[in-house]
């Protein structure tokens, strides 16, 4: 047994033919030889989909010369008969880093204090995370150890690239030959490579995953403006990103959403990218097809769970349970959708599960030709390298493995894998001796001896009245084999013998010593019967898959609830409208819409709830939330105006669906408080199920999120935070009429630029497009408007000052707990106010924070919001309004609005949502109680008149989403009593879990490392 | 004192100050309606009765039409109005029909005294350095003239249980009641409990990283060193001592049961393993706190008699799959299962006058209404040991109650009308309130 995996790892050149370089000259005499070789009676794939057989490939020189069923052998080739054998095309991996340095790991020190500018010396662009100047091709070796190991697995060519920062440079289509670097490379600058990882870089910016898409967008408008005006700034980066945007672009992410978001950025600036991905692209199939770009794919399938304990099985989120199962289905979903998919050794820590792995997503359903194709056409058209790699024409690089069968069959074994001409030997075709076979010794009765196992390492079972199992060794067509005769029994009968050709023969010795002949006849019919059921088995158990739902997450339903014609009769209504409280009335939804506020309402085809007892409100809007999002602050800059909150929208947080149990229906999703000016916002109306895009308030106007005090001056971080300006609240003034100045400035640079002629604009430079006074300048044109976050009225009113200076208005301050100080000035400039309802005390700036602050700007004429900025406080904001009945006395119908229609007015959108009025958004909540009630919950909570939370079918939900737990642990212990390995059983990280807040920082630096998942006090 | 009155001058306009500077003299020495902290009331002068109330006795029983009477700061008598007879003494009746008297409020686990501004590390005296730090009294830092203290009791919280943080061992706690001029006046019991922090079973990620190899080490010296330190102090009263071990002599009340050993534990296991340790090394009385996930071990503290202080009622679930409402709907479970539990708010220290809501919510989510108020009255009096003294409205106990106008658990009704410590008829103006009539008054007159 041991000898055969010795022979396989002995992996020996079979032909040491090579052309040497012209250029170099030679110690001694020259020794080139020409290779030339017949390949002969082989079944060969030419390409993926063309299968010849008796065919006879003909190789000279490391390329392929002849290959077909007619083709003679040239006078003086070797001649190598394959019959039997199966010939493929040499894989192509399409993302590997062979044969480059690592990537350096940031360095990082607690204790030294951020880096606003570069580090990188010479003429490259401000960001250390672009670094498109890398050229593979030049820091590129070859490695003979990884060739190897690639070979081992299929692979004649690849892909690799230095897998460092956003803009990674070029990558090269390298020969996994064993020759020099000047003989493999293939194509130098095959590709060019991108990420939304900042890698090595030791600079703050981007911290997060808006700011590496915002940096991103800029560097492509940067260098586009650099190539246009090359005298205003020496840019080696940008001039060498603009040549890199000519090649096939292949984008790193860490999973699907990610492949969307990045094809959005693509999508603007005209780049189709090829996607590395992760591997969950199934899980939003739908937007994935729509990015219309290839994917490679790993086939890095994860291992089950150890799912034993009950208590610590509950901590796996039923996404990473599902993951497990359907991970192995992803390459056949993903080409059922028409999506191109190409094959990666990339991200497997064992490579040796390379084959087994893809082998296994063809029994999930990926055809043989497809799965193919991925390992060989496909990234070879994608690096547009098809005229050398990924099949075998004339002419083309003599890439080829020899396989003893169907390469998918799992018991094949690659035999041989020829790279430019050189042949390496992968392994030795084993003796297979499985099957069925009449075993008789001397004269006692017949039994059935069973082969079965792998060729490399066959089991063996002998029946009689019993089913035995025996132990078996072969070395070469020696066997030896033993069993007790009956069960449980001690004693055992010992054979040795040879293979005959139909079977076995030999000597052996029973318990009692007797010396006695032996026979074993192989049963053909039996044995190709139990070959198929084996087969059939294995199929069966692969298409046995859960149900997709939507979102992959919990709390996913496996069909999008749909809107209805809803009729909610006989309850207290609460309008927000002039008519106030209705008792006894009734509302109608209707095509998403609210059709009817009123008494005695009917309709047709309505579904009818039964109101009694019941309240209605409009769906409670959150003015300031951190829910549903990939990050919360690029907190890195003193002004990032150009990052966009949509661009890093998760729409697989439960708090998503854990806010629509509270009565929620809308979000405003601001970025965090790091910095004066932050990020753009995003308004989502909580569809639980839909992707991010279909979350988005559409139509809505565009905000952006400021923020003054204690956290844009970095008091409350480690002390190396004391380098950034602002320090103070005094730099807080200057940082903002200096952004609106600016932004000033380059709007009347346009200005002046659109205005030329023609012909004179062709003559001018245009300015530099900056997405950032962009966004600033939008403010200046009413088209874009301001959510501040404020504590302390010496920097409340410090902006409204600011504001007025540079003719700009601020919408709203939010949390603005010393407002109530201030409200006469914000009555007066019509700005409103977000506020907590109770919180106070956790830091200096809020130490005069008042309960009664909501209660004061309210009956100032301030428009009053009550907001979460928290999660969990969100699913209980009726309860926080509630509250300014005890602070301050405010009635119970204004109580009500600081969750609805005041939010709804602060976002511009109280024509749309906020109040129970025909013809507004069927967003509504019906609760079991006075709304304001400690003791009142949502029975229903409608979105758009789809009832996205339902009390009754959320007892189902999670009814079918424990049986599914089930059905999916009951599965993995399977998998572990059949041997196969098994990981820890813990929660991801990425996994639905995350609550971030305003200050909540993206940089790893100041994570919590979190032991367990409760915070212990 | 001083401080915060110049902080008043300098928000002021010039013209004002020296009005406001003679107003703030005047508070100083007045005391009245606002100092920002309020001068603690007088001990009980004369018998009070309140009367025509409905009556949260503490125990899960009501009485409507009820007579609550208290002299010298011990309840006289509490039932149904027509139990009441003065027996001669002359009792200052006080009519508060229509509204609801309860047990003033007991809050857990609380940092009230040793946080003022969770921010600035000069007002933080709740945690010191070290893994075990037995010896450690919370109290000697407790502060009675925290501006958050009064906003407390205006929401019906009348005392508290101060607790130190950090390490294994984070010190002792002690009970203090709201209204005192120094800790020794506030303290209710001294130094009852004991704080260990169980270490998490590391867990989170499922790679064998540098750092959680070297968590998981951590944990198991940890746990080494507390078993020794617990077997030495077990034994060390029977020592003869030529030097004093402070640690030693902090923990030999867990062994006598004199002192409770507060565990802090959230994961159902944990809490399993905690318990057995501390029985192992034979601590006597046994507290879980957080306990988020007492209910999958429901069975094991009800046999052992463990109760629990429950911590994350506003809190978002654990886990992704788990019952949306799951935190709300906790202690209504844990009352099913039998286990002897109060309510704690750990989510911040300002939040903690939010105590009743808390409540309030469990009780929206199927706690029934008079548990709500024992699981944050004598529940939590039964778990800290003062339960003879205070936690329900019953004679012979400290009159120590609020009266509010309607049902305490809910916002809207939860109006503070009366307080009283041991008797004592509280302040119950604060800062805020201060700062509310100050602006308030502002706007009004137009200025």
């Amino acid at each position: 047994m041991k000898k055969v995996f010795l022979s396989v790892l002995a992996v020996a050149a079979l032909s040491l033919q090579s052309r040497a370089q012209e250029t170099f000259p030679r110690n001694g005499v020259y020794d080139e030889r020409s290779g030339l070789r017949a390949f002969t009676n082989a079944t060969i794939f030419v390409d993926y989909q063309t299968k010849l057989e008796n065919a006879t490939l003909v190789i000279k020189d490391g390329k392929v010369v002849a290959v077909g069923t007619k083709v003679a052998v040239p006078q003086g080739a070797m001649v190598t008969d394959l019959k039997g054998k199966t010939v493929y095309p040499g894989f192509v991996d399409p993302y590997t880093h062979y044969g480059v340095p690592p990537v350096a790991p940031r360095t990082f020190s607690f204790n030294s204090p951020p880096q606003a500018d570069t580090k990188k010396e010479g003429a490259y662009n401000w960001n250390q995370a672009i670094r498109p100047e890398t050229n593979a091709v030049e820091i590129f070796k070859v490695d003979a150890k990884a060739a190897e190991e690639l070979r081992k697995l299929g692979f004649g060519a690849v892909l690799t690239l230095h897998p460092d920062g956003i803009a990674r440079g070029t990558a090269s289509l390298v020969s996994l030959a064993n020759k020099r670097e000047n003989q493999v490379i293939l194509l130098d600058k095959a590709a060019a490579a991108l990420s939304l990882d900042k890698g090595s870089s030791t600079q703050e910016y981007p911290s997060s995953l808006m700011g590496s898409m915002a940096l991103l967008r800029q560097t492509y408008l940067d260098a586009q403006w650099n190539s246009k005006n090359p005298d205003k700034e020496q840019n080696l980066s940008l001039k060498a990103f603009s040549e890199t945007n000519r090649l096939p672009q292949i984008f790193e992410v860490t999973n699907k959403l990610n492949a969307v978001r990045a094809d959005k950025v693509g999508d603007e600036f005209g780049h189709q990218y090829i996607f590395k991905g992760q591997g969950d692209e199934y899980q939003m199939l739908p937007q994935i097809k729509e990015t219309k770009a290839a994917y490679i794919l790993n086939v890095n399938f994860p291992d089950a769970f150890s799912v034993e304990d009950p208590y610590d099985a509950r901590r796996i989120g039923i996404e990473d349970m599902k993951h497990w199962e359907m991970a192995p289905a992803n390459p056949a979903l993903l080409v059922k959708e028409g999506v191109a998919i190409a094959f990666t050794t990339a991200d497997l820590r064992d490579k040796s599960k390379f084959l087994p792995n893809l082998r296994k997503a063809t029994l999930y359903g990926l055809s043989e030709k497809e799965a193919l194709k991925a390992l060989t056409h496909t990234p070879a058209q994608l690096l547009k390298a098809d005229k050398y790699v990924g099949s075998l024409r004339e002419g083309m690089q003599a890439n080829f493995v020899v396989a003893s069968g169907n390469l998918f069959d799992a018991t094949t074994l690659l035999l041989e894998n020829w790279v430019q001409g050189q042949g390496f030997k992968i392994s030795e075709t084993p003796s297979d001796f499985r099957g069925v076979y009449t075993l008789k010794i001397d004269s006692q009765p017949d039994r059935r001896l069973l082969i079965s196992g792998t060729p490399e390492k066959p089991e063996v079972k002998v029946v009689t009245a019993d089913t035995l199992k025996g132990s078996l060794s072969l070395s070469g067509e020696m066997l030896t084999l033993a069993f007790a005769p009956a069960k449980n029994g001690k004693e055992s009968i010992r054979l040795s013998g040879w293979y005959t050709g139909k079977g076995f023969q030999g000597e052996g010795q029973l318990p009692n010593a007797q010396t006695v002949k032996w026979s074993a006849a192989l049963l053909e019919a039996a044995s190709q019967q139990a070959k198929r059921d084996t087969a059939r088995a294995r199929s069966n158990e692969a298409l046995d898959l859960g149900k997709m739902t939507y979102p992959f997450a919990s709390y996913g339903r496996t069909e999008l609830p749909k809107a209805e014609t809803v009729l909610i009769r006989n309850a207290t209504v609460w309008t927000n409208e002039k008519d106030g409280k209705l008792q006894n009335a009734d509302v109608l939804l209707k095509n998403g819409k609210i059709a009817q506020v009123g008494k005695n309402l009917s309709a047709t085809g309505a579904k009818v709830i039964d109101g009694t007892g019941k309240h209605v409100t409009p769906g409670i809007i959150d003015e300031h939330s951190h829910i549903a999002l990939d990050g919360v602050n690029e907190g890195t800059q003193a002004v990032t105006s150009e990052v966009r909150m949509a661009d890093v929208v998760n729409h697989e947080q439960v708090n998503i669906y854990r806010q629509l149990a509270g009565g929620v229906t809308t979000s405003q999703l601001l970025h965090g408080s790091a910095n004066p000016i932050g990020g753009q916002s995003a308004i989502i109306k909580l569809r639980w199920g839909q992707a991010p895009e279909k979350l988005m308030l559409e139509g809505a106007d565009p905000f952006i999120k400021f923020a003054l005090g204690e956290n844009v001056k970095h008091s409350n971080r480690s002390p190396q935070y004391n380098v950034r300006f602002p320090q103070t609240r005094m730099g807080v003034e200057q940082v903002m009429v200096d952004a609106f100045q600016r932004a000033k400035e380059y709007d009347k640079a346009w200005a002046a630029y659109n205005k030329l002629s023609k012909s004179a604009k062709s003559k001018t430079a245009a300015p530099r497009r900056d997405l950032e006074l962009e966004a600033l300048s939008e403010i200046l044109k009413d088209q874009r408007f301001i959510t501040c976050h404020s504590y302390v009225q010496s920097e409340i009113n410090m902006l409204m000052k600011v504001a007025d200076q540079m003719g700009f208005r601020v919408n709203t301050f939010t949390h603005i707990l010393e407002g109530y100080k201030v409200a006469d000035k914000m009555k007066e400039r019509n700005i409103g106010a977000s506020t907590f309802s109770d919180w106070w005390a956790y830091k200096m700036e809020v130490k005069d924070a008042i309960p009664y602050n909501a209660a004061i700007m309210h009956n100032v004429g301030v428009v009053t919001a009550i907001n979460s900025d928290d999660a969990e406080m969100a699913r209980r904001l009726n309860q926080e309004a509630a509250k300014t009945i005890k602070y301050g006395g405010v009635s119970e119908e204004d109580a009500l609005k600081m969750v609805t229609l005041n939010p709804a007015k602060l976002l511009h959108l109280d024509n749309r949502i906020g109040s129970l009025k025909a013809g507004k958004d069927a967003d509504v909540v019906i609760w079991n109680d006075h709304p304001l009630s400690i003791y009142a919950r949502p029975e229903k909570t409608f979105v758009d008149g789809i009832a996205y939370f339902d009390l009754e079918q959320d007892k189902q939900l999670q009814e079918e989403q424990e049986k599914e737990r089930l059905r999916l642990i009951n599965k993995m212990l399977a998998a572990k009593a059949r041997g196969e390995r098994t990981q820890t059983a813990a929660p991801s990280r990425r996994g639905g879990q995350q609550v971030l807040h305003c200050e909540d920082l993206d940089n790893g630096a100041e994570e919590n490392f979190q032991e367990s998942e409760y915070h212990q006090k | 004192m001083l401080t915060k009155t110049k902080t008043v001058v300098t928000l002021a306009s010039k013209n004002m100050q020296h009005k406001l500077l003679l107003a703030a003299a005047l508070f100083v020495s007045t005391s009245v309606a606002w100092a920002q902290v309020p001068v603690p009331a007088a001990k009980q002068a004369k018998p009070i009765a309140l009367t025509g109330a409905t009556l949260h006795v503490g125990n899960g029983q009501v009485v409507e039409g009820a007579t609550v009477a208290f002299s010298d700061g011990k309840i006289t008598y509490a039932g149904p109005a027509n139990g009441f007879t003065a027996g001669g003494t002359a009792y200052e009746t006080v009519n508060v029909s229509g509204k609801h008297i309860y047990p003033g409020l007991i809050l857990p686990n609380s940092q009230i005294g040793l946080n003022e501004i969770e921010s600035v590390r000069a007002t933080l005296d709740q945690q010191e350095v070290g893994l075990f730090n037995p010896n450690v009294r919370s109290v000697v830092a407790y502060n009675t003239d925290s501006d958050i203290t009064p906003t407390l009791r205006s929401n019906g919280v009348l005392l508290a249980q101060v607790t130190p943080v950090g390490g294994m061992i984070s010190g002792s706690s002690s009970v203090v009641q709201l209204d005192a001029w120094n800790w020794e006046d506030a303290l209710v019991k001294a130094d009852g409990g004991v704080h260990l922090r169980w270490p998490a079973m590391v867990q989170q990620t499922t790679d064998n990283s540098p750092m959680v190899v070297q968590r998981r080490q951590a944990r198991q010296t940890g746990l080494q060193e507390l078993e020794a330190l617990l077997a030495e102090s077990k034994v060390y009263k029977n020592q003869k001592q030529d030097r004093e071990n402070l640690k030693l002599a902090s923990l030999t009340g867990l062994f006598d049961g004199s002192k409770k050993l507060f565990i802090h534990a959230n994961y159902g296991k944990e809490i399993v393993e905690a318990i057995r340790f501390a029985q192992k090394a034979g601590v006597k009385e046994m507290v879980i706190v957080g306990g988020a996930d007492a209910l999958v071990v429901a069975d094991f503290l009800k046999e052992n008699h463990i109760p629990v202080i429950y911590s994350g009622v506003h809190a978002l679930p654990a886990r992704a799959g788990d019952d949306v409402y799951l935190p709300y709907k906790m202690p209504g479970l844990l009352q099913q299962a039998g286990i002897l539990f109060c309510l704690d708010y750990d989510a911040s220290l300002h939040g903690s006058r939010n105590l009743p809501f808390i409540a309030g919510t469990a009780v929206a989510f199927g706690l029934p209404k008079e548990q709500a108020i024992s699981a944050m009255t004598l529940n939590a009096a039964k778990i800290m040991g003062v339960d003879k003294q205070v936690g329900s409205v019953e004679t012979g106990k400290d009159a120590t109650l609020v009266v509010s106008e309607g049902d305490l658990l809910d916002m809207r009704s939860n109006k503070i009308s009366h307080a009283f410590i041991q008797g004592r008829n509280l302040n119950l103006t604060d800062k805020q309130q201060y700062l509310y009539q100050k602006f308030n008054g502002k706007y009004e007159s137009g200025k």
